[in-house]
């Protein structure tokens, strides 16, 4: 009960800030686009990239290690703390650690090892962090409002070649990991850099191909119009357009309800492949064999400091801006799944478009914490792939099936251009992976003999919690003498 | 002197200096580094001739993609500096040189050429047509130029499979 308390408490906590800075965000762009017009890309610039994705970035630090072990049953950091008179002493959960991380990093000796390349050695890490940084500035956080009567867009840049901006920038991270692992001059850092270079290459060509049918279905490359509006938004009477349309849609008195076209209902497997493939460009467990700290530390071993510090935050960064990507292409963006229409022709919401603005752009952060808490789970449940697994399912299972998407899709919306088969077939795919996924877990189950894993379960609450003896104490009530055995081999 | 001509020269003088890098770069992946350069000033000109799609592509194909092929041989053979004496005059050489220097006569005169009103197509007439944006360039290469395009897309799998044969002797 406590735990729960404390959980929403810190959901709230967040939210309040995504509603502020968000809120804060339309009033500055509003503001500045008076003085300067085109301005309120510069302000989206300090508060979308530098502000809250940096921000999100260096929290997620701090997120990793403490979700990691509530999952492994440890109570992770909480030692780090202000020693303010307000905060009387407390361990804020952990948060400052990060702070005192940063603190860490840039009083640390810069070590240049005596036979590197000096230049490239320290351009490494700038070239890895720099592409994905760069990469948010395409993905649109917020509807276009008008502000103290100027129109307001939450975004840094709409290039008319959207997606391929993506594809461009995110194909140079490589330089940065490679050049890292080649200059340190250490065995171990090459074959990291030789590993990254050669599983970022496969990669693309899947993350390329898992797109095509999204771009097909939309028929469009730029972010803003995969994300689209809402029928009649803020009463400007334009028709609904691309994730905010609906497939089919009723009404219940003045509020809308149907199932909206998100890219996740017509493509699942573009959404399965997309993800997949990005998550292997971000070099993380179960794709961390450029890394790989068991076998050869990775291509920052020679890296001390806040150099080492950029690989390690680049590596954050990538996670939020693929959640923003994951939700501006497959999510629907910062609309609801339903109500949208309602909610922006409320009166309020016409007359402060700001308060829309504010609304709708929380309910983008929160999807992407969604898929930032989603990354950071699989993180911790997946052990590392060995490394010609991770070469064949680029190759032989990513490649064949992004090449079958893409003509079932064209095919598909060429039959109906109204996307519904589509979305039918996007069903069907979905509803095939849920019984795909319940069977192999019912098989599963009966080879380990079922109870060892309820059991787990419990044990981990308990601990997390911080309150073994009460953890416990549930833990016997609910479920008879017979695991005690267990329950003492595992403590 | 508009800031078009500004960044024109920079640009300009920027790509001479790494390409320049690329040739005389004593190790392969200075050498590799200064071409991802070059691309990425060439990039800057290609924005200044008003076609941006060409830019990002010139960065997506040649700096994200084949570049990092390069570097990734490079580094597998991990290449040290060159140890040879110096230039040495072979038949090839000389008439790789010749070739070089006949390709520049007829560049230079090709440009002298030239008249001198030109048609221009940058500015507010570029922004009318849609000039150099992706949807343009999709009508006009599934329209006007699809035999090429498809002949070059046709070339390029028949590479792509010789390099498969090449590399697999045994399939």
């Amino acid at each position: 009960m406590k735990r729960t308390l404390t959980m929403l408490f810190w959901f709230g906590v967040m939210f309040a800030h995504f509603v502020g800075i968000m809120a804060l965000a339309y009033a500055l762009g509003g503001l500045v686009e008076g003085v300067l017009p085109g301005g309120s890309r510069l302000t989206n610039l300090a508060i979308l990239m530098v502000a809250v994705v940096m921000g999100i970035a260096s929290l997620l630090t701090v997120a990793e290690r403490k979700w990691s072990s509530l999952m492994q049953n440890r109570i992770g950091p909480n030692r780090a703390r202000i020693n303010l008179p307000i905060l009387k002493d407390s361990a804020l959960v952990g948060i400052p650690h990060f702070l005192a991380d940063g603190m860490k990093m840039l009083f640390k000796e810069d070590f240049l090892p005596a036979t590197a390349n000096k230049l490239l050695y320290n351009l490494g890490p700038m070239l890895a962090f720099a592409p994905v940084f760069a990469l948010y500035a395409v993905v649109p956080s917020g509807p276009t409002v008008q502000v103290f009567g100027h129109t307001v867009d939450m975004v840094v840049a709409t290039p008319d070649f959207g997606l391929l901006y993506v594809f461009a920038i995110a194909s140079l991270a490589v330089y940065g990991t490679s050049l890292a692992g080649w200059s340190s001059n250490n065995k171990f850092a090459l074959l990291g850099g030789v590993r990254a270079a050669s599983q970022m290459i496969s990669y693309e060509v899947a993350l390329g191909l898992s797109l095509v049918g999204l771009m097909m279905a939309f028929s469009t490359v730029q972010l803003p119009a995969f994300v689209g509006n809402v029928t009649n938004e803020l009463g400007l009477g334009n028709a609904a357009t691309g994730q905010a349309r609906y497939l089919w849609e009723g009404k219940i008195g003045g509020f809308d309800i149907g199932l909206p076209a998100w890219g996740f209902l017509l493509q699942p497997l573009g959404f399965f492949l997309f993800f997949a493939a990005a998550f292997a460009e971000t070099k993380r467990a179960p794709f961390d064999t450029p890394e790989g700290e068991s076998e050869i530390i990775g291509y920052f071993v020679e890296y001390s400091g806040m150099k080492f510090g950029l690989f390690m935050i680049s590596e954050f960064v990538e996670i939020v801006v693929l959640s923003g990507l994951i939700v501006v292409l497959f999510f629907g963006g910062y609309h609801l799944p339903f109500g949208g229409e309602w909610l922006s022709n409320l009166a309020l919401m016409r007359e402060h478009g700001w308060l829309y603005g504010t609304i709708l752009g929380t309910v983008f952060w929160a999807k992407v914490m969604f898929f930032v808490w989603l990354q950071l789970a699989i993180r911790w449940t997946f052990p590392r792939f060995r490394y010609d697994q991770i070469q064949s399912l680029g190759w032989k299972i990513l490649l064949p099936i992004g090449l079958f998407n893409v003509f079932a899709t064209g095919a598909l919306v060429l039959w109906d251009p109204s996307l519904r088969a589509l979305a039918v077939f996007g069903l069907l795919q979905i509803g095939l992976l849920i019984a795909l996924t319940t069977s192999s877990a019912l098989k599963s189950e009966e080879g380990h003999g079922g109870h060892g894993h309820g059991h787990d379960a419990h044990g981990h609450d308990a601990h997390g919690h911080g309150l073994p003896a009460h953890g416990h104490a549930a833990h016997a009530d609910t479920h008879s003498g017979a695991h005690s055995g267990a329950a003492a081999a595992s403590h | 002197m508009n800031i078009e001509l500004v960044l024109f020269g920079a640009f300009a003088l920027l790509t001479l200096l790494s390409a320049g890098l690329v040739i005389f770069a004593k190790s392969a992946i200075s050498s590799a580094m200064s071409l991802v350069a070059t691309f990425f000033f060439l990039a800057g000109i290609y924005v200044l001739l008003w076609a941006h799609t060409v830019a990002v592509l010139q960065v997506l194909v040649y700096a994200g993609a084949i570049m990092v092929l390069f570097l990734f041989v490079i580094m597998l053979l991990n290449l040290g500096e060159e140890t040879s004496a110096g230039p040495r005059l072979t038949l090839s050489r000389i008439l790789g040189g010749a070739a070089a220097a006949g390709l520049l006569v007829v560049l230079v005169m090709v440009i002298w050429r030239i008249p001198a009103p030109t048609t221009t197509f940058t500015g507010a007439q570029a922004v009318a047509s849609g000039f150099g944006t992706l949807p343009a360039i999709g009508q006009v290469i599934y329209t006007q130029w699809l035999l090429p395009f498809e002949a070059v897309s046709l070339l390029l799998l028949v590479a792509m499979v010789g390099a498969v044969v090449v590399a697999k002797s045994r399939i």
